[in-house]
């Protein structure tokens, strides 16, 4: 692939790399981190993701339908998850959110994301859990 | 359903090819969505702008997934993105130049969206896995797209007067090149058909006039009469011609080089 276009540096005019000084709200609802490591470990990281609210729609990320699995092995929590749209606007809130939602608690050491997009997410797969919430607050889904 | 292609054991010659398919698709997008973006202000309607942003903003996400499928072939799509010249581009020719009027943005939605997703569709049920992953979710944003444009072109072409003439010009103009790109049938796509990546010229071609048939009537073109352009580049996988400087320079984010965040 040719370039002849000039390669500029990246200027250090304060932008962070890692741009997690925009956080989202809702992280006033997070619990404190358990004391010690759960029995069910995969039940306990569902629990920690249903305190992360979708930075937009103030219902959890589980009650959206975005999360698609959770899986807990070694210390390292996996999760899949999916967006709204492809060019969803708060995809980097979302997973700094997740992030430091799930690397808060003590047992767990690094948390993976892995963003797929089949199924498709559509409104279908808010739980009826997040419609109820949704209703509450005027918003039919 | 093909079975999974592996781009780790295609050979050079069907991984450039996979690479130059992506390519066409991805820069369309990106293209497409510049081409929405320059009629958020100026539409006929608040709302059809805010509609155009909407769609400005599907394209370019579906555009970064589409660039993100050539890491499975081992490429960085970052200088992809970022760093190519606009006779590099392999987007659609009929992308090249801004829309003059409303009217052919209309045309453009119906027939080169339309055909974009027509190729999209093909790349989705076809033999490679990301495709098939991520595909069938662009394709659902863009169903509004298309309820958007249909709706559009038959209320300019039941207008008559100057927006049916504007539109008819549209129609003409976009369809030629549009007609190549569907249909390609070179040595790089008659690869990919092999592989079972995507489905033959003619079924793509035939799904795209019938899609295209019932609104290219309203303004009294038959598209089965429109001959494609002759002319092709078949490194690129379009037409002769490349996209305006300004388009690309926006596609490139050259005015915030130093400021990417991804």
């Amino acid at each position: 692939m040719s370039s002849a276009l000039p390669v500029v540096g990246r200027l250090d005019v304060g932008l962070p790399v890692h741009i997690s000084v925009h956080k989202s709200g809702g992280r006033d609802v997070w619990s404190a981190p358990l004391e010690s490591a759960p029995e069910d470990a995969v039940q306990a990281t569902w629990d920690a993701l249903n305190e992360v609210l979708d930075p937009e729609i103030p219902i959890s990320l589980p009650e959206l339908g975005l999360v698609y699995g959770v899986e807990v092995e070694g210390g390292v929590a996996t999760v899949s998850l999916t967006y709204t749209a492809t060019a969803c606007p708060c995809m980097e809130f979302i997973r700094e959110d997740i992030t430091d939602r799930l690397i808060s608690e003590s047992w767990i050491d690094s948390v993976e994301l892995v963003e797929l997009w089949d199924p498709p997410w559509t409104s279908e797969r808010i739980t009826p859990e997040g419609r109820a919430k949704l209703k509450l607050l005027g918003v039919s889904a | 359903m093909s079975d999974a292609l592996d781009p780790a054991k295609m050979g050079t010659a069907d991984k450039a090819a996979l690479e130059r398919l992506i390519l066409t698709l991805a820069d369309s997008k990106r293209l497409m969505g510049i081409r929405y973006s320059d009629w958020l202000l100026g539409a006929p309607s608040i709302e059809t702008g805010i509609a155009a942003s909407s769609m400005a903003q599907d394209e370019w996400g579906h555009a970064r997934l589409l660039y993100s499928m050539l890491k499975d072939m081992g490429i960085d799509p970052g200088p992809v993105e970022h760093d190519r010249q606009a006779e590099e581009y392999a987007s659609i020719g009929s992308l090249d130049e801004e829309m003059p009027d409303w009217a052919a943005l209309v045309a453009a939605i119906v027939l080169v969206d339309g055909a974009i997703s027509v190729v999209l569709s093909s790349f989705a049920t076809g033999s490679f896995e990301s495709a098939r992953g991520r595909v069938p979710k662009m394709l659902s944003e863009e169903e509004f797209h298309s309820s958007l444009g249909a709706a559009w072109y038959r209320r300019l072409a039941a207008a008559g007067g100057e927006a049916k003439e504007l539109l008819t010009a549209a129609t003409k103009s976009i369809l030629p090149p549009t007609l190549a790109w569907v249909g390609a049938a070179d040595d790089s796509t008659g690869r990919m058909v092999a592989a079972g990546v995507i489905a033959p010229a003619e079924d793509r071609l035939a799904t795209f006039r019938g899609a295209a048939r019932e609104f290219t009537a309203l303004v009294g073109i038959d598209i089965d009469a429109v001959d494609a352009t002759p002319e092709w580049d078949g490194a690129r996988g379009r037409t002769p011609g490349h996209p305006n400087e300004e388009a690309v320079q926006r596609a490139r984010g050259d005015l915030n080089r130093a400021l990417f965040v991804e």
